[in-house]
């Protein structure tokens, strides 16, 4: 009842917040494709910021301390490879004038990916056994779905987009697939639990990473990209549910002083 | 002597899912604490006399999961299962 209540907390503000940036940005595509690069470029930094921030604040609480805390600072390590990422793209594109795909920035994105990777292998650590052989090849299946457009994508690409291209927009979909994996198993483990709530806007998060990705590959392959297309939006959508599963999951490990000086008491009676 | 024993059983158990706990985290181990004595008034140790408190509040946090976390407290305790509350500890605990 109270995870409930407590995810309802949380329900409102994030509604909001994705309606919100949505609604940022199809104004701005109104107001021309300039206005809309400009927005989306800054958006895409202050959400990636809080993001890193937000992880900063969990990582302080675990301090690296059991496999939680292990996750924890590989997440951080996600979440500062995409906000590099975001931030040298923008730069790119805002400071030098310059298309940023494919750019070093694209580097960071990839980079971002192993970390994500380690972080949800350390969290399912200690219930991994609660893993069973069915729910792994179920979720293997899944994400293997999933990847299938963008491998079809990648072999019926229009010639005059370059290999280097090719290969960094199929990368991503792909790699969005393999995260995916251990993220639906998560949702599973963790089904009816507190933490679940952090899992489902992490792995919700991830999806829309994949669609976006997907997208983009699409687009990229169109030659009908630019920064502000809708599917930046779904993209965007993806770092704000991460930010709020981070933030769910400091709510729910928040300190609590009034137990803590009990929690003392009892292990001074032994 | 009794007594004593059941303190030093209770301090087994206490220590045992204290040890497991912190293999997730300390805020983990510091949320189950924190769980046990808002909703049961009770303690780690405590759990000794009543492992479903342990069980019930496990599965509030992690779901499905809370199985294989109280699979290894009971691995923790097998070798002390020849004292009687402990058995019971083992068999009871999230069942």
């Amino acid at each position: 009842m109270l995870t409930i209540r407590k995810q309802n907390e949380l329900q409102k503000p994030l509604l909001i917040t994705l309606i919100g940036t949505g609604l940022i940005i199809m104004t701005s595509t109104v107001l021309g494709k300039e206005v809309v690069k400009s927005v989306t470029d800054i958006m895409y930094i202050v959400i990636t910021g809080i993001f890193v921030a937000l992880t900063t604040l969990i990582v302080w609480r675990f301090r690296t301390t059991g496999s939680h805390g292990k996750a924890w600072l590989l997440f951080l390590g996600t979440a500062t490879s995409w906000f590099i990422a975001e931030t040298t793209w923008t730069i790119y594109e805002l400071v030098y004038n310059v298309n940023p795909f494919p750019s070093i920035a694209d580097v960071f994105y990839l980079m971002g990916y192993p970390f994500m990777f380690g972080f949800l292998i350390y969290y399912l650590k200690p219930v991994r056994r609660a893993a069973t052989r069915k729910l792994i090849i179920t979720a293997i299946g899944i994400s293997a779905t999933i990847a299938i457009p963008s491998i079809y994508m990648a072999y019926s690409f229009d010639p005059s987009v370059s290999l280097l291209e090719n290969i960094l927009a199929t990368t991503y979909p792909i790699v969005d697939a393999i995260v995916f994996v251990p993220a639906l198993i998560g949702i599973v483990l963790f089904f009816r639990g507190e933490v679940n709530f952090t899992w489902s806007l992490i792995c919700t998060g991830i999806f829309c990473s994949t669609i976006g990705d997907l997208g983009f590959q699409f687009t990229t392959f169109t030659n009908t990209y630019y920064t502000g297309h809708p599917i930046d939006i779904i993209l965007i959508w993806s770092y704000i549910l991460f930010s709020f599963g981070v933030y769910d999951h400091i709510k729910i490990f928040k300190k609590d002083k009034s137990v803590e000086d009990k929690v003392k008491y009892s292990d001074d009676r032994f | 002597m009794d007594f004593e024993r059941k303190q030093l059983m209770k301090a087994l158990a206490a220590l045992a899912i204290e040890r497991v706990l912190l293999g997730a985290g300390k805020p983990v181990f510091e949320k189950v604490s924190s769980k046990l004595q808002k909703e049961y008034k009770c303690y780690i140790p405590d759990c000794y006399d009543h492992p479903e408190y342990l069980g019930n509040v496990l599965k509030s946090i992690f779901g499905n999961s809370y199985v294989t976390i109280v699979e290894q407290i009971r691995e923790e305790l097998v070798e002390y299962s020849d004292d009687k509350d402990m058995d019971i500890l083992i068999k009871t605990i999230g069942s």
